[in-house]
């Protein structure tokens, strides 16, 4: 393998993979950082108290904190990530596959 | 619910109108399929608008529609979450999947499994998973046909499984892949403007100040909603692998589910089957928001108003949501909107399932058959899979999006793991992905067995060591979190203790991801194989900690 062949080799490969681990945070599991880091960033104990005793609704009480055009921040963030936020990331990543296909076929 | 026992005059007026113009499309596109490759691929012809355009209105079925809407009244935040990793998921096709399987040249899914690890008998079974994901996925798809005909003429939704059923069998039997993707076009357009006005209207009439842009304009009813509603923002208290399973299950499920990767086989080139995810992803996730809102404004509605309405009847919210605070024109529009997201998927689906047959099983069992014949018995094979998926449908499941999410789960153990190996590692082999597809495919069907279609709770089927921790709301999606890791483990494991696939399939792989030469040392190196392990052994073992923290 060329020096040129192995550095584009080593773009596409590291690129995806960043691309993808951001995708994933910010599209996939973003919320379970939500559940685990809830009392850290939130203020949320969960106690038996808090928790609303029937089906489904096993859950924490709200209360006021950091909001954006009125949503809590974390759903804010949720929708928005998962949404534009990949767009993006999807959009700068085909930017640099389009350039990486340029050299591949030069 | 009962039906309504009369006839909904103007929605029925604007569907049949959507009908007649995805009909006309369907003929009109007939003309442009001359052989195989024009009916299953279109030609491999079809642009990156064109198909950006057309692999959203898949996405957005009616599960999306009045599914996801119910399942955000069930689960709330998780739904959220849930619809959340579907939208993102797309760019985690893109990147892992999709302009390499354009480069590969195959028809389908089962092909390109088939061809990239050199075994037939992989056809066979990755033709079986498909057909069970598929009907899965369709039978979601045709409830939400009856509960649409419920609202249009007052019958029982078993007739409109029936019978709009066969009339999306008829229109995709006709036109083949240039028809579905023009319609998809077409319904695309439709569905956007059936769903974003409607609901703006309803944000309206509650009172919200941004009802003009749905996905962002309800910021203001929050304090209200959370005096109601305290929980609706805040992630159920459920262990965090269900929003891993989540995760899994989509981002996996969506390269295992053969329609979605279909669509790929027919863009031109691998640019344009990059470029056209990012317009989709842009506009699915714009619809997606809007639903959000939808689910917010049926609850806000319910719990502000004190309206009842029970959980059997959340899949007809949202047509009961315009019914009261938007009227019956923009009730009408939502309907037929509603018709065009059924015709869009249930196109796609039976598409994959007529060409799984027919290219993948018939033409390997009789390769000397000539490709008219093949044309002609795809026809028919479309046609009697329509009928059979009906006749499977006529016992729907509860609610259309469980069954939706069961097919993603299992395509993501079945399907989408010796996809993406296949792609990104040379050494994987045909015994290592048998192994992975099979036992992975089956703990998500036997999931499916035992709680989608018995009924059982989880907690309680018999499954070695995990049992117990499929606790909690929608505990069940964490057998995904179990399906998709063994599939990975075992495909990795059984392929490292295997001889190394011939060179010539290992070649594959560097034209796939468009090397004009071949170097043995590309995609072939221990990172990846002891990565996946690594996160598929943290993935179940993390299921079974914390299991005192959280509610049973």
């Amino acid at each position: 393998m060329s020096d040129e062949s192995r550095k584009s080799y080593k773009l596409e490969v590291w690129v995806t993979a960043i691309c993808f681990i951001i995708v994933a945070i910010t599209g996939g599991f973003f919320s379970s950082f939500v559940v685990i880091l809830n009392e850290r960033f939130f203020d949320k104990v969960p106690t038996p108290e808090q928790l609303v005793q029937h089906y489904g609704e096993s859950m924490f009480v709200a209360k006021e904190g950091l909001t954006v055009l009125g949503f809590p921040l974390h759903y804010f963030l949720l929708i928005m990530l998962s949404w534009i936020g990949v767009t993006i990331v999807g959009a700068i990543w085909c930017i640099v596959m389009d350039r990486l296909e340029e050299k591949q076929r030069a | 619910m009962e039906p309504r026992g009369e006839i909904f005059v103007l929605g029925l007026v604007l569907s049949i109108i959507v009908l007649l113009i995805s009909v006309f499309i369907s003929i009109w596109a007939r003309r442009f399929t001359r052989n195989l490759g024009d009916y299953y691929v279109a030609g491999r012809s079809i642009g990156a608008l064109n198909n950006g355009l057309a692999m959203v209105s898949l996405a957005l079925s009616l599960t999306t529609f009045i599914g996801l809407t119910a399942l955000i009244l069930k689960g709330v935040y998780i739904a959220i979450a849930l619809y959340a990793s579907f939208t993102a998921a797309f760019i985690g096709l893109m990147l892992l999947a999709a302009p390499y399987l354009r480069r590969h040249k195959s028809f389908t899914t089962m092909a390109f499994i088939s061809e990239r690890y050199g075994s037939k008998t992989l056809r066979f079974i990755s033709v079986f998973i498909m057909l069970i994901v598929s009907v899965l996925y369709l039978g979601g798809n045709l409830k939400g046909v009856g509960i649409v005909f419920f609202f249009l003429l007052g019958v029982p939704e078993i007739v409109g499984i029936v019978v709009g059923g066969l009339v999306v069998t008829l229109y995709v039997t006709l036109g083949g892949m240039y028809g579905v993707t023009y319609n998809q076009t077409f319904q695309t357009i439709v569905l956007i403007f059936c769903l974003m006005f409607p609901v703006a209207v309803v944000l309206k009439a509650l009172g919200a100040a941004g009802w003009f842009f749905p996905p962002l304009g309800y910021g203001n009813l929050v304090p209200l909603m959370n005096e109601a509603v305290p929980h609706f923002f805040w992630p159920m208290l459920v262990h965090p692998i269900v929003y891993i399973a989540i995760f899994l299950g989509s981002f996996f499920g969506i390269i295992g589910l053969p329609h979605f990767v279909m669509r790929y086989f027919t863009v031109r080139d691998a640019r344009e089957a990059r470029w056209s995810t990012v317009i989709c992803v842009f506009l699915v996730g714009l619809v997606n928001t809007t639903v959000y809102a939808t689910g917010f404004a049926a609850m806000y509605y319910m719990r502000t108003q004190g309206i009842d309405i029970p959980e059997a009847a959340y899949d007809y919210m949202v047509f009961i949501l315009l019914d009261a605070l938007s009227g019956q024109g923009w009730l009408a529009i939502a309907v037929a909107g509603s018709v065009a997201a059924a015709l869009s998927t249930i196109a796609g689906l039976l598409l994959i399932m007529g060409a799984g047959l027919i290219h993948d099983l018939y033409s390997e069992l009789k390769p000397e058959v000539d490709d008219e014949k093949k044309l002609k018995l795809s026809y028919a094979a479309m046609f009697v899979v329509g009928v059979l998926v009906i006749l499977f449908s006529l016992n729907p499941p509860k609610f259309i999006l469980e069954a939706i999410m069961w097919s993603f789960g299992i395509a993501a153990a079945g399907l989408g793991v010796p996809i993406v190996l296949g792609i990104w590692w040379k050494r994987t082999n045909k015994y290592g992905v048998g192994a992975g597809m099979v036992v992975g495919a089956l703990i998500g069907l036997y999931g499916w067995i035992m709680v989608g279609y018995l009924g059982m709770d989880p907690v309680t089927i018999p499954f070695p060591i995990f049992a117990k921790y499929f606790y909690g709301p929608l505990g069940w999606i964490k057998i995904t979190a179990v399906a998709v890791p063994v599939s990975f483990i075992l495909t990795v494991v059984v392929s490292w203790l295997t001889p190394p696939p011939p060179l010539e399939l290992q070649k594959q792989v560097d034209v796939m991801h468009g090397w004009q030469d071949y170097d043995q040392k590309r995609y072939n190196g221990k990172g990846l194989p002891i990565t996946v392990i690594v996160l598929s052994v943290l993935i179940m073992w993390f299921m079974t900690t914390l299991y005192d923290v959280f509610p049973k």
